[in-house]
């Protein structure tokens, strides 16, 4: 598809560029920024950048305890979301007619918005007398990584070749063996994908954790507070921070397993 | 080689009884209160049947805002179709496999970061003070910074297509891996121009990836708060944010019937796009 007329291809290149740039020219500016000494948001000359404000988040009491129980959560979050993301993906390989639907009922609370999920969880919550706390973070955070976690994993199951298992149950391997010694070792990149994705999307969550953290918040909850009362330059490189780590962690993931896919 | 029964259970149990617990119940609880009374003596609502959370949908203007919330996201989604597409079809067909490889994950990557740093940091491009404004007066083609960048409906516009157009990109890029190149190609050897093969060939057989993409946008901006609470001027507001509104004040029944309406839309939305191009064929053929 090489013959394509170069004003087509002018358009399509264009408009390509102009979505990346969108998605990612302000994160990056506001990374810039962060290394700006002056108080006025602005890129820094390559010459006057300085860690400074990366070092002034060492006082900032309130959102390393932020960021501090926001890691605890996503942690949990991820242990719970990879293993029980797995059990649904085993699941979705041994169903065979009913596949279809349990893809949708596991990947369905992936559209519920984020507030109404909240309000509803919490209401719940406080009506049976369960005090919001780190626990009931996570599970607001489970049902949302669930289901990236489950297309991950079930995407690295592309792996495991059918006539393996077979041969697998050939040479005498019990259906446990078989999931442990060739599913299992296959399937590897695929769960560690999904714990850190999992981890990612719990500590970059918002509306959730607004509904549903106790008295202490988590660090986007204490972030979107700061923002709004007049944003400071410690503010700019958290959130730097932040979005430069997710950044790198899932890329290296992204392009080693395009790069792994065979191609076609 | 079939599983028996049992093996199914014993790994269907714990994902479904935490989607069963945690999304089923909360949500269906919420669907069943919203038709309740408020009992003003205990700030809570008592089991009487009650449509007054529906009526009052329809006082203050709230109806509005769901209006304007599904101009939004029809608006939202449309834009990122037009982005997506050609998008789309780089990855495809123009992009080397090595580039194809990075534009992928570059659109991979926006899922796991966080939106509200996202939305956040347009505040910086598109202020009084932004990048935006500082280019065009040093450009000369204003004097003064322009005021409607931000905090206005077009940033929030802006906000919403940027963070929400992977959702798009992704069933598009499905959708033409699947097309065969020969049919393409015989087009093009027949004498067919880049557009009339867009429009009489990729196209119709892309469409399944078009509604899936619009579909999957229009869904996660009619749930979206983000945006609008970063970059939207005084007094604007989507669903999202006036079930934030109504909750401040402890107005349940309310709160509870919007929350219902959204729902039925959103799950109706997702299960006709289910029912006519199967969501999970859009996994296929990665995952056999």
């Amino acid at each position: 598809m090489t013959r394509d007329e170069p004003f087509a291809r002018f358009v399509v290149w264009t408009l390509t560029l102009l979505g990346f740039v969108a998605i990612y020219a302000p994160p990056l500016y506001l990374l810039g920024v962060s290394f700006n000494p002056s108080l006025q948001p602005g890129l820094p000359s390559p010459s006057e950048g300085t860690l400074h404000w990366y070092a002034a988040l060492a006082g900032e009491r309130a959102l390393l305890a932020a960021l501090w129980h926001s890691l605890v959560i996503a942690t949990g979050t991820a242990v719970a979301a990879t293993l029980l993301s797995l059990l649904a993906a085993l699941a979705y390989v041994e169903l065979h007619a009913r596949r279809a639907t349990w893809f949708l009922v596991v990947v369905l609370p992936m559209f519920v918005p984020g507030v109404i999920q909240g309000l509803a969880l919490s209401t719940i919550l406080t009506r049976t007398g369960i005090k919001a706390s780190a626990l009931t973070v996570m599970a607001g955070h489970l049902l949302w990584a669930m289901p990236f976690a489950f297309i991950v994993i079930l995407t690295s199951f592309a792996a495991v070749r059918r006539s393996f298992l077979m041969a697998a149950a050939d040479l005498g391997a019990s259906r446990w063996q078989q999931f442990r010694d060739v599913t299992l070792p296959l399937i590897t990149p695929g769960l560690v994908s999904a714990f850190i994705f999992s981890f990612l999307l719990s500590i970059n969550e918002f509306t959730r954790a607004f509904y549903l953290a106790g008295r202490q918040n988590t660090l986007p909850v204490v972030l979107f507070g700061k923002m709004n009362a007049g944003a400071s330059p410690t503010i700019y490189a958290m959130s730097g921070a932040i979005f430069l780590v997710s950044v790198l962690c899932v890329g290296a993931i992204a392009v080693r397993a395009l790069l792994r896919r065979p191609q076609r | 080689m079939k599983a028996s029964p049992s093996t199914i259970f014993g790994l269907v149990f714990l994902p479904l009884a935490a989607i069963l617990a945690l999304g089923l119940a909360p949500h269906a609880v919420v669907v069943v209160w919203s038709f309740w009374a408020w009992d003003p003596s205990t700030y809570w609502i008592k089991p009487d049947f009650s449509l007054a959370g529906y009526a009052a949908i329809l006082e203050a203007g709230r109806w509005t805002v769901i209006l304007s919330t599904l101009v939004k996201a029809l608006l939202a989604a449309l834009i990122c179709l037009v982005i997506a597409y050609p998008t789309a079809y780089a990855v495809t067909f123009l992009a080397s496999r090595r580039l194809a490889v990075v534009l992928l994950a570059l659109m991979t990557i926006p899922f796991f970061t966080s939106y509200l740093i996202r939305s956040f940091s347009w505040r910086l491009v598109l202020g009084r003070t932004g990048v935006v404004n500082t280019f065009l007066q040093d450009v000369g083609l204003t004097s003064a910074p322009i005021d409607w960048l931000l905090f206005s409906d077009f940033a929030v516009m802006v906000g919403l297509v940027a963070s929400y157009l992977p959702f798009a990109t992704f069933p598009l890029v499905l959708a033409m891996g699947r097309v065969d190149r020969i049919v393409l190609s015989a087009a093009r050897d027949l004498g067919a121009g880049f557009w009339t093969v867009l429009r009489t060939i990729l196209l119709p057989l892309t469409l399944s990836g078009v509604f899936a993409g619009f579909l999957f946008v229009f869904v996660m901006v009619a749930g979206s708060s983000t945006e609008v609470q970063m970059l939207g001027g005084a007094g604007a507001s989507i669903v999202s944010v006036m079930i934030n509104d109504v909750m401040r004040v402890a107005n349940y029944p309310l709160a509870f019937a919007i929350s219902t309406i959204v729902l039925a839309v959103i799950l109706g939305l997702v299960l006709i796009g289910n029912w006519t191009f199967g969501l999970a064929r859009l996994f296929e053929d990665r995952a056999q």
